[in-house]
């Protein structure tokens, strides 16, 4: 069957078993990804996956069940296991599926090139970015592997208020893992670059920055508890807004685990911080017309200037407040139900570069990699975290730091960012520029 | 069966057509389905069937893999073609051993999963019992999970094998506040194949247990912070052993020489109290299983024997490149990924001091009963992990609660360094991570003495 009759199939088997209203979400994907250690090829995957997810709406209940299978057969099975679950849902007066809206076809991300570029040319991408790690010092003695990795994939919505979309998007990106080796001593370093086009893949700085980060932590020792300004690079700031998102969600604060719950126009972060979310970005991995269920991708701004100006909805937190969904019903496969969730979400860039950030500070850290990000709790805001860096002195790199832990609340560490550098950039969904935070306590010797 | 063995043969045969040394294929067929409570409601009733295929060739030290969803003869000869052109060599007669299934506990498509009906009850009486703690709980989390799998391996060595997974976890998690104070207690429970370990009472216990803990975490002070000794309590789960020394012993790791274990086979590598197992076979376990995903058999391996390093976990393929045997620990997370060397149930086993006696002999330091997740970087050994709970040791005595820890250390010198081994054994579960891949694993330890350990809390 082709997708599109796939599709109305589904949703005809899930009215005419029952439903009073119904959504298909189907989803295709092909993914390539190419290892090579070194010098070689190590592993080469390519593959393809599809299915589809079916939402029901039955006596004022949501039910929903997915397949892989999509033989006519296990599709009637589908519609009949999404009608089941159904019953066993509590009642819910925002059970209800999305009216059709127009949306911005234009938004679709799809580099052509990528289909055209042949695999030698990807493989030798993979092999340049791992030597240009091995060429930026001696002292990088091997990378546990270089990658790089394309993803293919086609998504279709359709329900029974008329929602239809249909759209096809791609991406790629290239990433490095090494080790730096000197006086017995051993550090390792990473690096990672994702993007819409295939010519924004430059292998040489990927290799670069991993390389930097292990030589850099050569000889690193734990140093004694003390209150340090920290200086967070775009990567390790995009980790603490991966820990934020979900306070972000409107789903979170009506069940009152939101730590923002109640600060709506109120601070929750320091002047110089502006949060947005935006399905709409131009080059954005998870730019799309459409959100998972059909609802217009747009900009949001969630923090302006420190102040709480929005949470984030799908169709069903926004129905629940008596307000409209901005666009962030996000689905990552047909497995599951539009959850709330982030699409591009970044840190707004400042003026200042992250030189002259480094430059202001007395006495700091600049961190190069926090370990335990996902033992961070999203409720109370509390993380405990393991860190490696460099140590700042008069606005200097000095001596490598490794096994101290930060420990705080996200919130304290919002409030506390004294300012906020120019060098916006992207790790997938998540965006930031290098931000300077006041002195917080480091746990060492 | 999901696919004939004729069929097999001619799927791999057509994997070798271009050369390789080694064809493989991995079928998969999952019925899951999950129920979810929040807010005293029950949502996310999902069910689902996702089935597919993988199929893997290797030559010489590069890896191809290939999968697909389409499981029918065409979609895997497909499949196979695309695996097989991918090595860029002239098609040629393969050799493919004829398939044989051994006879024993090969185990076909058992339908033994819960009703959907029985889960929602378990996670409203679960809920039921968290929210009689009055209200001070402002939120109570359940969810369910059962996963049906049944998976047929097959190889051109001539090996066929079918296993049958029937997988449930419960997860309670509680909010409690009390002023500006949010905290939250978290208990889970696990199986492989005991169907008869979610009965109403242990639904009532694990809540019960949730809800102790974020109440007492709510007037808890915060952990103090520097370097002092850790007692961690068999009960805490072995999230330390498994982050501290099991990811170093990887094969790949080591293979690649990224583990800080790597070439110290039969050398001192901890404590000579110390003796650290893997262990598939244990029943009913969270990380059991009868065959691996490369359908070796499972085996329980001792790694570390009185402190000396005595082996590697291996899946087959850095088996074949270090001239090993797989010690059964080739795992994938679903046919969507490659197998890679996994841990399935490990543990630090017993000694000989009573866990009680482990915390008189302490003068001062933190007591950790239970563990929150963690993370190690296996070159470097260096790791940390979240204490969930835990408490002050002054003079012998366990005195009061503390909340915000993070432990923070040196895997090969914590091993090393660990002064007291305790009779008792106490397993936790996990979703461990690798690769982007996430298997189900167990891991336990007795309770254990480690002289100095970096703690970090508020200052």
């Amino acid at each position: 069957m082709k997708e599109e009759n796939i599709v109305r199939t589904g949703l005809k088997l899930a009215m005419a078993t029952g439903a009073e209203a119904a959504e298909v979400y189907f989803m295709k994907r092909d993914n390539l990804t190419i290892e090579v250690r070194s010098g070689k090829l190590e592993t080469m995957q390519q593959s393809c996956d599809q299915g589809l997810g079916l939402r029901v709406v039955k006596a004022g209940s949501i039910g929903y069940a997915f397949t892989s299978d999509l033989s006519p057969t296990a599709l009637k099975d589908t519609a009949e296991a999404a009608v089941e679950s159904a019953q066993y849902s509590s009642l819910d007066s925002s059970a209800q599926l999305p009216p059709a809206m127009r949306f911005d076809s234009s938004l679709v991300q799809f580099d052509p090139h990528l289909a055209k570029t042949p695999l030698e040319a990807k493989i030798d991408l993979a092999l340049a970015i791992e030597r240009s790690a091995l060429s930026y010092d001696k002292r990088i003695t091997k990378s546990e592997r270089a990658a790089y990795e394309e993803n293919d994939y086609t998504v279709l919505v359709a329900n029974s208020n008329g929602v239809q979309v249909d759209y096809r998007n791609n991406f790629c990106g290239g990433y490095v893992w090494v080790v730096a080796e000197a006086d017995g001593d051993t550090q390792t370093g990473s690096s990672l670059l994702y993007a819409t086009e295939l010519a924004k893949i430059d292998p040489v700085i990927i290799g670069q920055e991993a390389a930097q980060e292990a030589v850099r932590l050569l000889g690193a020792k734990p140093i004694p508890t003390q209150k340090l300004a920290l200086v967070l690079p775009p990567q390790v700031a995009t980790d603490f807004l991966h820990i934020l998102a979900a306070a972000l969600t409107a789903e979170a604060v009506q069940k009152g685990r939101s730590l923002f719950a109640h600060q709506l126009g109120n601070p929750i972060a320091a002047p110089t911080v502006t949060i947005i979310d935006d399905g709409s970005l131009p080059g954005g991995i998870n730019t799309a017309p459409t959100d998972g269920e059909g609802v217009p991708s747009q900009r949001t701004v969630l923090v302006q200037d420190g102040i709480l100006q929005t949470f984030l909805h799908n169709f069903y937190t926004a129905q629940k407040e008596g307000t409209v969904s901005t666009g962030n019903g996000v689905r990552s496969s047909f497995k599951t139900t539009p959850e709330v969730g982030p699409t591009n979400m970044f840190f707004a860039p400042g003026t200042v570069s992250e030189d002259e950030l480094i430059q202001s500070v007395d006495k700091g850290l600049y961190v190069f990699d926090l370990m335990g990000t996902h033992t961070a709790n999203p409720i109370s805001g509390d993380f405990s975290l393991g860190v490696s860096g460099v140590l700042i002195e008069k606005g200097k790199f000095t001596r490598p730091v490794r096994q101290v832990v930060l420990a705080g609340n996200i919130r304290d560490l919002l409030n506390q960012v004294q300012a906020v550098g120019s060098n916006l950039r992207f790790y997938l969904g998540l965006g930031a520029p290098t931000l300077l935070v006041e002195p917080l306590t480091i746990s060492g010797k | 069966m999901l696919v004939t063995k004729s069929d097999l043969e001619q799927v791999l045969g057509e994997t070798l057509a271009r050369g390789g040394d080694f064809a493989e294929i991995f079928l998969e067929r999952r019925r899951s389905s999950t129920v979810g409570l929040e807010a005293a409601r029950v949502e996310k009733v999902h069910s689902g069937l996702d089935q597919g295929a993988g199929i893997r060739l290797l030559a010489k030290d590069t890896s191809i893999y290939v999968y697909t969803n389409d499981i029918s003869l065409p979609g895997l000869m497909k499949a196979a073609a695309t695996a097989a052109t991918a090595l860029k060599q002239k098609r040629s007669d393969p050799t493919v051993v004829p398939l044989t299934t051994p006879k024993l506990d090969s185990k076909d498509g058992v339908d033994n999963r819960v009703d959907i009906e029985d889960q929602v009850k378990l996670v409203q009486i679960a809920d039921k019992e968290a929210r009689t703690a009055g209200d001070k709980i402002k939120q109570v989390l359940v969810r369910y999970g059962n996963l049906v799998q049944d998976v047929q391996i097959a190889n051109s060595l001539g090996k066929m094998v079918m296993d049958h997974r029937n997988r449930h976890t419960m997860i309670v998690h509680v909010v409690a506040a009390e002023g500006n104070i949010v905290q939250t207690g978290y208990e889970s429970l696990g199986t492989c194949n005991d169907i008869f370990l979610f009965t109403p009472e242990q639904a009532q216990k694990l809540a019960a247990m949730a809800t102790r803990r974020a109440l007492m975490l709510v007037g808890a002070r915060p952990a103090p912070a520097g370097r002092m000794p850790v007692v961690l309590a068999g009960e805490a789960g072995g999230t330390m052993i498994h982050e501290a020394c099991g990811h170093g012993l990887e094969a790949d790791i080591v293979g690649k020489e990224m583990s800080v274990y790597a070439g110290k086979i039969g050398q001192q590598v901890a404590s000579e109290l110390v003796t650290v197992v893997d262990d598939p076979t244990l029943p009913g376990k969270y990380g059991s299983y009868a065959y691996d995903d490369e359908g070796t058999p499972a085996e329980k391996t001792v790694l570390i024997r009185n402190g000396v390093l005595e082996t590697y976990m291996y899946d087959l393929e850095w088996a074949r490149r270090q001239g090993e045997s797989s010690t059964s620990n080739g795992r994938r997370q679903s046919f969507q990924f490659r197998p890679i060397p996994r841990m399935s149930n490990t543990y630090l086993a017993a000694g000989e001091t009573a866990p009680e006696e482990i915390i008189a002999q302490t003068k001062y330091g933190l007591l950790v009963k239970r563990m929150g997740g963690g993370q190690v970087n296996p070159t470097t050994g260096d790791f940390v992990f979240d204490i969930a709970e835990g408490y002050l040791i002054e003079q012998g005595q366990v005195t009061n609660m503390v909340r915000g820890a993070t432990l923070s250390g040196n895997g090969p010198e914590v091993l090393l360094s660990v002064d007291l081994v305790g009779t008792d054994l106490g397993f936790g579960i996990g979703t461990c991570g690798k690769d982007g891949q996430g298997v189900p694993v167990s891991d336990a330890q007795p309770t254990i003495r480690i002289p100095e350990l970096i703690v970090g809390g508020l200052l």
